[in-house]
């Protein structure tokens, strides 16, 4: 069974729902009520204890986890000083802690099975150092370095922890963000194109497949940077 | 659980999880200057004790603050971290 964090919309549904069609089990994890039509467990992965409680589900239940995508996040494009307090703590403790706290509390699931793939996302922002995006960067960068030091840390288990960070690809997070701006970005890609959904879940298939066992402790940009 | 219960159960568990390789007692060091296991070792035992603590109905807590100290960390020795098994089903009974 795979965990999938914020499978209830975006990047984590549309991940979700592919790795089902290609008959993968999927148990989704979401901070609100959703209309889904696969599992779905609420969860808010900023609060420790909350995840805590999906280990007590998995244990009772007696799930093999093989694979963790922690595809929880929010945005938010603004200014590093006209941003307040509350949604500075909101973007650290769901994008960073949360998927530390995931990483912390699923992993051991991981290691009883003996092997596993963990698959976290940052995104293109935090190499190009774009700017409105101080925090959700470096919400993002914290992962960045969290996974390539976690995945050190339980390689020995045949664990890898790689990282997808994605350009501007279609999905809610983009709402509200002008086409100049994205037409911008794209210019700085390698590949200098608006990238699909679709193109993150192939590479989420090919990382969670045990012939990646070579790729461990890597930053996939999408597109490239 | 007594503390000499939670001696027997993680002198067991390490002779277990390194293949009886180790035969470990009461004061044998476990992360000191001189460890008797590496840190994947340690994580296996501490997901191994967890799994026991839950048979005997309660939550084996192994993060700390400490754990790297050689003074107050709960993995100095067998006798250290046998005294927090026990600590741990008492507290949540």
């Amino acid at each position: 069974m795979i965990i999938i964090t914020g499978a209830s919309k975006g990047l984590g549904k549309a991940i979700a729902k592919n790795l089902i069609q290609k008959d993968k089990k999927v148990l989704g994890l979401s901070r609100t009520n959703n209309n889904a039509d696969f599992d779905i467990l609420k969860c808010d992965i900023s609060n420790y204890e909350s995840i805590k409680e999906v280990c007590k589900y998995i244990k009772n239940k007696k799930f093999s986890i093989e694979a963790i995508i922690n595809a929880a996040g929010i945005a938010s494009m603004n200014l590093a000083l006209t941003t307040s307090k509350k949604s500075t703590e909101q973007i650290i403790n769901t994008n960073l802690l949360g998927t530390i706290y995931s990483c912390q509390l699923f992993t051991p699931f991981l290691i009883r099975r003996g092997s596993g793939s963990i698959i976290n996302f940052s995104t293109i922002a935090v190499k190009l150092a774009l700017k409105g995006e101080s925090i959700y960067s470096a919400s993002k960068s914290g992962i960045e370095t969290f996974s390539r030091c976690f995945a050190r840390e339980v390689s020995d288990f045949k664990i890898r922890v790689n990282c997808i960070a994605p350009g501007p690809i279609k999905t809610d997070l983009l709402r509200g963000i002008s086409d100049d701006k994205i037409a911008n970005i794209l210019k700085q890609q390698v590949t200098q194109k608006q990238f699909e959904i679709s193109d993150v879940c192939n590479i989420v298939e090919v990382l969670l497949d045990e012939k990646s066992e070579s790729i461990n402790g890597q930053i996939i940009r999408i597109g490239g940077a | 659980m007594k503390k000499d219960e939670a001696i027997i159960i993680v002198i067991e568990t390490i002779k277990k999880l390194t293949d009886e390789q180790i035969i470990a007692e009461r004061n044998t060091k476990i992360i000191n200057d001189n460890p008797i296991i590496d840190s994947m070792k340690l994580i296996e035992i501490c997901i191994e004790l967890e799994d026991i603590a839950e048979e005997h109905g309660f939550n084996f807590d192994w993060t700390s603050e400490a754990t790297m100290s050689n003074t107050r960390s709960m993995f100095r020795d067998v006798n250290s971290l046998s005294e927090e098994f026990a600590k741990q089903s008492e507290n949540k009974k």
